[in-house]
This record gives C-alpha cells, sequence and structure tokens, in this order.
C-alpha cells in the first residue's frame, strides 16, 4: 500500500468530568492511506468519533489529548492549540459530513448561501460568479435536480435524504483530502441510506479523496470500505482490510460484533448479543478491556494489555489467543460459517 | 434641544389627532409590505392582520360597555353643583339617554373622526386628544432613547456571556440580571435618583431644558429591558450553540468571530425580535413610576389621574391608545419574525416538505 496520509501515534486523549477523568482514547494507532476508504467500526462509546473529532479539533472544550501525535502533511494536529491553526485544517483539508441531516443545516439560511459560505472561506480567489457557478455545480454534482431553483430554498424545503446530499455539497465544495462521514446514514431511512451511500462512494472515488466511515452498522461497512479498524474501549483492537475482517476475524470482540450481524442470525433463533457492558473507562483498565465480557478470555488477559499480533502486512490484533503459548480456540459457528463464506453478506 | 422638541411636539400632536387613521394606515402599509415583498407570507400577513383588527373591535366595544356602567359623574363636569334636571339635560346633550346601539354608533363615528369627547374633571371642557398630544411627545422621546440604550446594554451584554460562559462577563450580566429582578424597581430607582443627583450634584427633579437631567430617568428606564434582552439573548445563544449545525459549520472551518455573528447570534435573535416592537411601543408610552418620581410631565401619569378623578373620556381615550400600542405591537413583532424566519410560512405549497 502507498503513503500514508495521516498517522495517529499512541493517541491517548482524556475527558475532565465532574472531578473525574475519563480515558477516551487509550494509545490508539493508526495510519489513513491515501485514497482509501477506511471504516472504524465499535459499539457507543467506543472512542470512534472522539478519534475523528480530534483530526478536526471538534472536541469539547473539556477533552485533552495527553499524549501521542496526529501526523498529516508534517504537521501534528494532536500539538494545534489555536483556533487559527485549525482553520487551515477544517474544511480545506479534512472536512465532515455529520449523521443527522436534519439538524445540520442553519435553519435561518438558504442552501446556496450554506455551501457559498464554504467555498468563499476556503477560496478566496474566485469572484462571486465563479463562487456561486462552482456552487450550483457542487448541487448538481450531489444529485440535486434544478440547482439554480433549490439554491435560494431553506433547509426545511428539503427532505432528509436532500439534505444530507447538502451536507455532502458542503463537505466537498472545498476539494478536502480527507473526508470523515460520521455515521453518515443513521438518521435516513433505509431507502434512502443505499443512495447516499453510492454517492458517497463515487463521488470519493472520482476525486481521490480518502474516506473515512465511521459507524455501527456493519451492513454499511460491508458496501463502502477497503479496509476496517474495530474500535473498543478507546483502542483499536483489530485492524485490516474488509476482506479480513470480514472472512478471517481474529479479535474475540471482532468475533462477537460480527455474530450480532442480524444478516448472519438463523430465523426462529435468538438475535447474538454481547452480553455485559463496556469497559469503565473512569477507572483504570487492567489487561485487556474486553476480558470480563470475553467468553474466550485467558488469564493473561486481565493482567496484561496485549500488544498488537501481526497476521499479515495488512491484519493485526490485539489478543493474547494469537500468542504461541495460548490454548487454540476456535471461533464461534456463524464465524466459520463466514471464513467459509457460506453466507451472503448483502443478503 | 429646543428646535428637537418642538419637532416632536408637532409630531405628538398630529398622532393625537388622528391616531386612527394612522393606526389603520400603519396596518395596512404593513400589510402591503409582507404583500408585495414576501409573497409566501401573504396568507400569514393578512391573516394576522383580521386578528388585529377583530382584537381592536372588540377591545373598542369592550371599553364602550365598560364606560356606558360607570356612574353618570365620571361624564359631567362640576356634577355636584347642578341640579337633577340640570344633569339630565346634560346627559341627553351627549347622546347618553339614546338606546345603546345608537350610543355605539355615534360612539363608533366619532372615533374614527379622531373626536374622544371632552374632559369633565383633569382640565374641564378641554379635547381629550389635545391633553393627550401634551404629554406624549415627552414620554415619546424619553421612551425611544431609553429603549435603544436598553438595546445597546442588553445585546452586547448577553452576546458577551454566552461567548464566555463561565467567565467574567457570565458572572457580571448574571449578577446584573438577578439584581434587577429580584429587588423591587421603586428600590433601585430611588436609590439611582437620590444618589445619582447627588453625584452629578443637580435636582432630583426633571426640566426639560437642562440635559443633564435627562441621563438618569433614561437610565433607569432601560436598566429592567436591558437585563431581560440579556438575559434571553444568552439563552437563546447558549441553544443555539450546542445544535449540530453549529458543529458543521465550525467542521467546515468557519472562524469562531463570524460562527457567533454569522450563525449563532443571527439565529438566536429571531425569538427575541418579536418583543422588540411591543415593548419599544410600551416604553414610548411612559413609565408610569419613573415619570412622577422624576415629576416628568409625561403621559405615564395620566392615566391614574383620569381614574381617579373618574374622567371618562379621558380614561376611554387612553384605555384604547394603550391596547391600540398593544396589538400594533404584537403585529409588527410577529410581521417582522415572519420575514427573518423563513419556516413561518403558514401558506402549504405543494411538493415540497
Amino acid at each position: 500500500m502507498n503513503e500514508p496520509i495521516l498517522s495517529v501515534k499512541d493517541l491517548n486523549l482524556k475527558f475532565s468530568l465532574r472531578g473525574q477523568t475519563l480515558h477516551a482514547l487509550r494509545d490508539v494507532c493508526l495510519d489513513v492511506y491515501k485514497g482509501e476508504s477506511l471504516a472504524i467500526v465499535g459499539e457507543s462509546g467506543s472512542g470512534k468519533s472522539v478519534l475523528t473529532k480530534c483530526f478536526l479539533g471538534l472536541n469539547d472544550a473539556n477533552g485533552y489529548i495527553e499524549s501521542g501525535s496526529i501526523l498529516y502533511e508534517g504537521m501534528d494536529l494532536a500539538a494545534f492549540k489555536k483556533e487559527s491553526e485549525w482553520l487551515k485544517i477544517r474544511g480545506r483539508e479534512i472536512a465532515m459530513v455529520m449523521q443527522d441531516p436534519m439538524t445540520s443545516l442553519n435553519p435561518l439560511r438558504t442552501i446556496g448561501a450554506q455551501i457559498l459560505e464554504s467555498i468563499n472561506l476556503h477560496q478566496k480567489n474566485l469572484t462571486p460568479a465563479q463562487a456561486k457557478t462552482k456552487m450550483l455545480d457542487m448541487l448538481d454534482q450531489v444529485g440535486i435536480y434544478d440547482p439554480e431553483k433549490r439554491a435560494k430554498q431553506y433547509p426545511h424545503e428539503f427532505s432528509g435524504g436532500m439534505r444530507q446530499r447538502v451536507v455532502i455539497a458542503i463537505a466537498l465544495a472545498c476539494k478536502p483530502k480527507i473526508l470523515i462521514c460520521d455515521e453518515p446514514t443513521t438518521a435516513l431511512d433505509v431507502t434512502i441510506q443505499a443512495q447516499i451511500l453510492k454517492l458517497i462512494k463515487t463521488l470519493v472515488k472520482e476525486s481521490g479523496i480518502t474516506a473515512i466511515y465511521i459507524t455501527h452498522d456493519l451492513g454499511v461497512v460491508a458496501n463502502v470500505s477497503t479496509r476496517i479498524a474495530v474500535m473498543y474501549a478507546g483502542d483499536i483492537v483489530e485492524i485490516g482490510t474488509s476482506e479480513e475482517i470480514f472472512y478471517d476475524p481474529r479479535h474475540p470482540y471482532t468475533w462477537a460484533l460480527l455474530s450480532s450481524l442480524p444478516q448472519l442470525g438463523v430465523k426462529g433463533e435468538k438475535l447474538y448479543s454481547i452480553a455485559g457492558t463496556q469497559a469503565n473507562l473512569f477507572a483504570r483498565v487492567e489487561g485487556d478491556a474486553f476480558a470480563p465480557r470475553n467468553p474466550y478470555a485467558l488469564k493473561m488477559d486481565y493482567v496484561k494489555r496485549p500488544p498488537y499480533f501481526e497476521l499479515s502486512p495488512t491484519h493485526k490484533a490485539r489478543t493474547w489467543l494469537l500468542d504461541a503459548r495460548a490454548p487454540k480456540v476456535e471461533p464461534p459457528e456463524i464465524i466459520r460459517k463466514l471464513s467459509r463464506r457460506e453466507v451472503d453478506l448483502n443478503g | 434641544m429646543n428646535r428637537l422638541w418642538q419637532f416632536f411636539e408637532a409630531c405628538g400632536r398630529f398622532i393625537s389627532a388622528h391616531w386612527l387613521t394612522l393606526v389603520i394606515l400603519i396596518v395596512i402599509l404593513a400589510g402591503f409590505f409582507a404583500l408585495m415583498a414576501w409573497r409566501h407570507l401573504v396568507k400569514y400577513s393578512l391573516k394576522r392582520l383580521g386578528a388585529s383588527v377583530l382584537t381592536l373591535l372588540i377591545i373598542i366595544t369592550v371599553v364602550f360597555v365598560l364606560l356606558r356602567n360607570m356612574p353618570e359623574e365620571g361624564f359631567i363636569e362640576n356634577y355636584d353643583k347642578l341640579s337633577k334636571e340640570q344633569r339630565l339635560q346634560k346627559l341627553e346633550s351627549l347622546g347618553l339617554t339614546k338606546p345603546i346601539y345608537e350610543q355605539f354608533w355615534n360612539f363608533l363615528k366619532n372615533l374614527f373622526r379622531g373626536d374622544f369627547g371632552k374632559s369633565t374633571k383633569y382640565s374641564i371642557n378641554r379635547d381629550v386628544m389635545k391633553i393627550i398630544a401634551e404629554k406624549a411627545p415627552l414620554s415619546m422621546i424619553l421612551g425611544v432613547i431609553s429603549m435603544a440604550l436598553s438595546l445597546v446594554m442588553g445585546i452586547p451584554l448577553g452576546a458577551a456571556m454566552a461567548r464566555k460562559k463561565g467567565k467574567f462577563w457570565d458572572r457580571f450580566g448574571t449578577a446584573f440580571i438577578v439584581f434587577i429582578n429580584a429587588v423591587p424597581a421603586a428600590v433601585y430607582y430611588i436609590f439611582i435618583q437620590l444618589y445619582g443627583t447627588k453625584l452629578m450634584s443637580i435636582d432630583l427633579t426633571f426640566s426639560r431644558g437642562d440635559p443633564v437631567t435627562w441621563i438618569l430617568p433614561i437610565f433607569s428606564m432601560s436598566l429592567g429591558s436591558a437585563a431581560s434582552y440579556a438575559m434571553w439573548l444568552r439563552r437563546y445563544m447558549l441553544d443555539e450553540i450546542n445544535k449540530d449545525y453549529i458543529r458543521l459549520a465550525r467542521a467546515k472551518g468557519v472562524p469562531g468571530r463570524k460562527l457567533m455573528f454569522r450563525h449563532v447570534f443571527r439565529n438566536a435573535f429571531v425569538p427575541m425580535i418579536q418583543y422588540i416592537p411591543a415593548s419599544l411601543l410600551y416604553t414610548v408610552a411612559g413609565s408610569l413610576y419613573i415619570e412622577s418620581l422624576y415629576s416628568i410631565p409625561g403621559m405615564g401619569g395620566l392615566l391614574v389621574q383620569a381614574i381617579g378623578l373618574q374622567d371618562n373620556p379621558l380614561v376611554q381615550a387612553l384605555v384604547m391608545i394603550y391596547s391600540c400600542i398593544g396589538i400594533v405591537g404584537l403585529l409588527l413583532g410577529d410581521l417582522l419574525m415572519a420575514t427573518i424566519d423563513p419556516r413561518i410560512n403558514f401558506v402549504k405549497k405543494g411538493g415540497v416538505r
């Protein structure tokens, strides 16, 4: 694979909440490669949103980076303090599409004005007429008919799916290098979801943008991503290409996550769910954070945090099960079926 | 100052002479504007206008009915000195012995002519409107200035409070708001008057020719609304700051200052703008207490005096003026809000939504 465009090293991020500290990201390491589509999956509270917000400096004021670095084009984003530094990144280098299109547009400004704002912020050399042409062009690109007329309308005159198209237009208006999609389809109804995903996918491909999807919907992941990072309790527990994660998963958490896919459930049987609750990140986590919920946990898992075991140049996982001294453990039946490709993921 | 004063007085006279015509004109104008500029607001404006006219009619009727049920001495000057026959004669000459519907019709006719009758106690036999015309301009100027001052104080304070939540300005503003709301206005008005005049070494009372004496009453008048503007603006701005579209705007790289003004402030101002015309008109109508405190010869004290004296025609005119002010204020507020907020659109357009 080619050069990493963004490189996160040993990132530790904490939130101070009512006198307590929450360790939201624990030694996260992640390389994002140019032109790829990376999906970050994990349950709510696993830190996937927090991680991507670090790239834009959008975390709440009570969150602070304790150690680690985020390298982007020779700059360390983790060391950014001033707003003026972030303004060089936000929208221009890294853009974001947010979860809920119903609330992510300013209700009092026209659609056109909101896209124009973004164009004017980052491309100051354009004349107003050029900017307007560009704005209409963007609307056209995201599949909005009659852009001339629609640009003069307000968000409340658009449906949810249309608004998400506008949000995408805003994000892509300045030709960013990285596009972060924070659960871009969660708030949309199912029929629209596929359209929006397809739109993002084609636009990203056409303009060679690196995309990072955040989602807890593995169906979405299977659809769009080339590489998958699985997050649990503020840490990436397994990362690999989509093939590797879906057909050769190694971490018990990835097994559990895949097993709870409704597509893999057998009709008439209870759908799998992961027992217990996520690790308490206010307290210090000893060993593997997933151990208490892990039916395959070894004694070692409670004592020492597992390192990454490399399975292939692209695939690594953080579990003691992969250690040479560990007993051989068979993954659950559903996962073995997946590995033998007996299940159709899109079905 | 004097020339300005004359101008205002002339305005006052004109307004009080043709007030109803003016109200109707304003209403029609507002409707016309809405019609021309904001086509999508036509139906809403017309509806709103209709409601206002209806309210006005109801108020006129209520005032009429109430005042016809007042003791008859309120309509006759020197009541005690007259014999029974003389009183009856007087009532007849005023048309008060006619059947009620006929009285109502005459009353309406006179209203449209701007004739509110003659004062019976306050200043015998003078035209009610003339009395009001003398009083209104001063209250008007004081009101407009204090309104402007309260906006100038309240809006930046509220914005500063929201921007630096929990910091100095927020604390200062909160203390100010709590103080203004918790301490009875009468108390701090008196404090301001006593210590303010002492500090500036001027008289306790207001004098028209001396601009220095204008400062304290205007300042006192503006404190209350400044506090409420600050409070509401802070609240609305904090509401907006936490919304998703602000986050998206930040993510697309809008710098903090622009974000605050173009997105947060503007959107937070919408729910506030509704009340500004109404409060402007109310301050124009004069502050009862401050006017009596500084013995300002304005309109504020007039109503109380007229009620005390049982000067029915004067009471009738004042009550109607106040209610008109209220109605027009609310109407303007709603129309203003509708023009600013595109979501207020009561016309259903097929297809979109």
